[in-house]
């Protein structure tokens, strides 16, 4: 099945695209994404001025993964050989970058422009190394970076976006009003992942930003209402691992998607199945084009005013058979849902329909019922 | 010893195909060109730079303008250059100015005569006929330090004014009220600039600029204990202290010591440029960064694509490099938090 897709004025095989990171830091890292199924590569961060790597920079717990790691370690001449090297093996490179201030954005713009770069993503919204505000938490600021980067190159620019702050589609209109040709969301969220109370230390010696399975649902909510704010398209980012992820992301509005975290646990061969999960399942459902897919989960989201409030209960299906099972009975804590033997029930009179039980119940013996 | 036409006998090839390979040209067929490399090894060829640069009309040689090579902060600034320079296969050349324009312009007319393929002039007293004589000459060169508003050419600068109302703006954060200041000497745009800063950043906060407050240093280590002396005996003892560069500041830490006066308890001290040794002085100085080795990565990367391109898209970008406070210790600030995300 035909996966391409027109993106930014790009033509990609697949919306499905490797971001910014230690799997594309140089040519032959992202000349192997592309091997391995990408649509395109995001270049790890280029600047002007390199910093030596911390060690270690990467840690994982529970659902997530830290780093504070910053940007690439190549210097900005050595880029033109990495991105031209890519692309002879076939790579669409949108090369991040990062300034400190517009003009200087804009030079180093120019430079991956005529190295090659088929469009830019501003590496903005990093939540470490960068100050506690960053450079991502002012929209003025953002546009005026934008701004001053649209103007300078032909190339189309994406802007991404952290989810740091308290109004993301505020910022998706400033890089919108300054021309980009796209958002990017989100960027990692700023983290601790742990501390170890036997040393008294934390994992990481410093804040860093978290990625992975945990920030997906912080990933969806950025892209709904990025997408319900702009017209320009968004980029996925955030917590995706299979061709569900995929989907949902593109149901609240995504065009394209990128990942990094999951590829690093599994390897970058593991797109190729996720690629075919996902044919597979746009072919299962008939569905020609992801634009008929585009946004159709953002016509369900309501305002509160919206919502009918509904005289939904619980109701037990019976039998269960999980006797060591006790999660429902400790999830209410109406004091709905009683056993006796092999029996579950819920009481329609204690039950509020709060939804919990039906969504903790691992053998979905829980439907609802208008009271 | 063997000559180009030897090299050209023993691969076969004509004097200009080894002639196109040793300067790198894409218009030779791969395997030719490694007939010619190994002929060249095997006759210890090296090709005559003196003679390539003349056949090219390049010299591979750019110079570096700067006010002192003594200022470490300078050396960081060569660094950033000279980075770009060698990658490109040229050489650096370093000459000081002593920010004396006489000087600078001797420089640049015997820079010329050795026929440098650019310049990079950092704080330059250069005038406008001196930039038109380089225009005509049609040698590249990026102005570093200095926006000139009205002049049509590459330049990386700063912004000295916001760098000094920084420096002082934080020093009224940490609710000091008499805050005196050590510029650097006032003949200089850079050091006017920087009293300019402090005084906006008083004048913003309400607080009274005592002109007795404000002595001219010289820039140097010496110079700053001097003022930092004079400061520290006047009546009443200022709270805090801004120096106009970090070589000043640490003279200014020196005195304190003189003293008996603890940093920053009993004087506050805020340092400008961000030199290495700022983060290990005793305190550690907190200071204004002024990202000089990125300026000279940048100010080499302008040059080095106007004299690539000498395309007029080369010319006339002006990129402005922000200056940035870094909160350490000497300024009695208890911002953790703001360290860590210096």
């Amino acid at each position: 099945m035909d996966l391409s897709v027109e993106f930014m004025g790009l033509k990609l095989k697949n919306p499905v695209l490797v971001a910014a990171g230690p799997l594309t830091a140089n040519g032959e890292l992202m000349r192997k994404a592309v091997a391995a199924g990408a649509g395109a590569v995001v270049s790890k961060t280029i600047v002007n001025e390199t910093r030596p790597k911390v060690r270690p920079r990467l840690a994982i717990a529970g659902d997530g993964m830290q780093n504070i790691e910053l940007y690439t370690e190549f210097n900005l001449e050595e880029w033109e050989r990495e991105i031209a090297y890519a692309k002879e093996h076939g790579a669409v490179v949108i090369a991040n970058i990062l300034a400190h201030t517009p003009s200087e954005m804009a030079y180093i713009a120019r430079r991956v422009e005529r190295f090659g770069a088929d469009a830019i993503e501003l590496g903005v919204a990093c939540p470490h190394g960068e100050g506690i505000e960053g450079l991502f938490a002012d929209p003025v600021q953002l546009y005026e970076f934008t701004k001053s980067v649209v103007a300078k190159v032909k190339i189309p620019v994406m802007v991404k976006l952290s989810p740091n702050v308290t109004n993301m589609a505020k910022m998706a209109l400033a890089a919108e009003k300054a021309g980009a040709a796209a958002v990017s969301a989100i960027d990692t969220v700023r983290a601790i992942i742990g501390v170890d109370i036997e040393s008294g230390k934390t994992i990481l010696p410093t804040y860093g930003g978290y990625s992975g399975p945990a920030i997906r649902p912080i990933g969806l909510a950025a892209v709904a209402q990025i997408a319900q704010a702009v017209r320009i398209p968004v980029c996925g980012i955030g917590g995706i691992s299979n061709y569900h992820h995929v989907l949902e992301y593109m149901m609240l509005g995504a065009s394209t998607v990128q990942l990094c975290t999951s590829l690093l646990l599994n390897g970058v061969e593991s797109l190729d199945g996720l690629l075919h999960d996902l044919a597979a399942w746009l072919e299962g459902h008939g569905v020609a084009g992801f634009a008929e897919l585009r946004g159709r989960a953002l016509t369900s989201l309501k305002s509160f005013e919206e919502i009918k409030v509904e005289p939904y209960v619980s109701q037990a299906r019976g039998d269960c058979p999980a006797a060591a099972c006790e999660k429902c009975l400790k999830a209410c804590i109406y004091g709905a849902i009683t056993r006796a033997g092999n029996r579950i029930a819920v009481d329609p009179e204690l039950c509020t329909g709060c939804g919990l039980c039906l969504s903790v119940c691992p053998d979905k013996k829980f439907d609802w019922v208008w009271k | 010893m063997a000559n180009i036409r030897d090299v050209a006998k023993r691969a076969g090839v004509s004097v200009a195909t080894v002639s196109r390979v040793i300067n790198g040209s894409p218009n030779v067929a791969p395997k030719t060109a490694q007939a010619v490399s190994a002929a060249m090894q095997e006759l210890h060829f090296t090709p005559n730079g003196l003679a390539r640069g003349l056949a090219l009309n390049r010299t591979k040689t750019i110079a570096l303008l700067l006010p002192s090579i003594v200022n470490p902060l300078y050396a960081q600034m060569a660094k950033g250059v000279e980075d770009v320079a060698h990658s490109k296969g040229y050489n650096v050349l370093l000459c000081n100015t002593d920010e004396n324009v006489a000087k600078e312009r001797s420089y640049v007319d015997m820079l010329l005569e050795r026929r440098v393929d650019g310049l990079l002039l950092m704080t330059t007293r250069l005038e406008r006929e001196d930039f038109a004589k380089l225009s005509e000459r049609a040698l590249p060169f990026v102005i570093i330090g200095r926006n000139i508003e009205t002049l049509d050419a590459n330049m990386v600068y700063t912004d000295y004014v916001l760098g000094g109302y920084l420096a002082t703006e934080h020093l009224v954060e940490a609710e000091y009220e008499c805050i005196a200041h050590i510029s650097g000497p006032l003949s200089q745009l850079e050091s006017r600039e920087k009293l300019l800063g402090y005084q906006q950043a008083l004048r913003q906060h309400r607080l009274a600029g005592d002109e007795q407050y404000v002595v001219a240093g010289d820039n140097e280590i010496e110079g700053g204990y001097l003022a930092a002396m004079k400061l520290l005996n006047m009546s009443p003892r200022p709270q805090a202290i801004f120096a106009a560069n970090d070589l000043m500041a640490i003279g200014a830490l020196d005195a304190a010591k003189t003293q008996n006066l603890r940093v920053p308890q009993d004087v506050a001290i805020v340092g400008f440029d961000d030199i290495t040794m700022a983060a290990h002085v005793e305190p550690r100085l907190t200071t204004v960064a002024h990202p000089v080795h990125k300026m000279g990565l940048i100010a080499a990367r302008l040059l080095f694509d106007d004299i690539d391109s000498g395309t007029a898209e080369a010319f006339g970008q002006k990129i402005f490099i922000r200056p940035k406070l870094r909160v350490r210790n000497s300024c009695g600030h208890q911002s953790r938090l703001q360290q860590i995300f210096n």
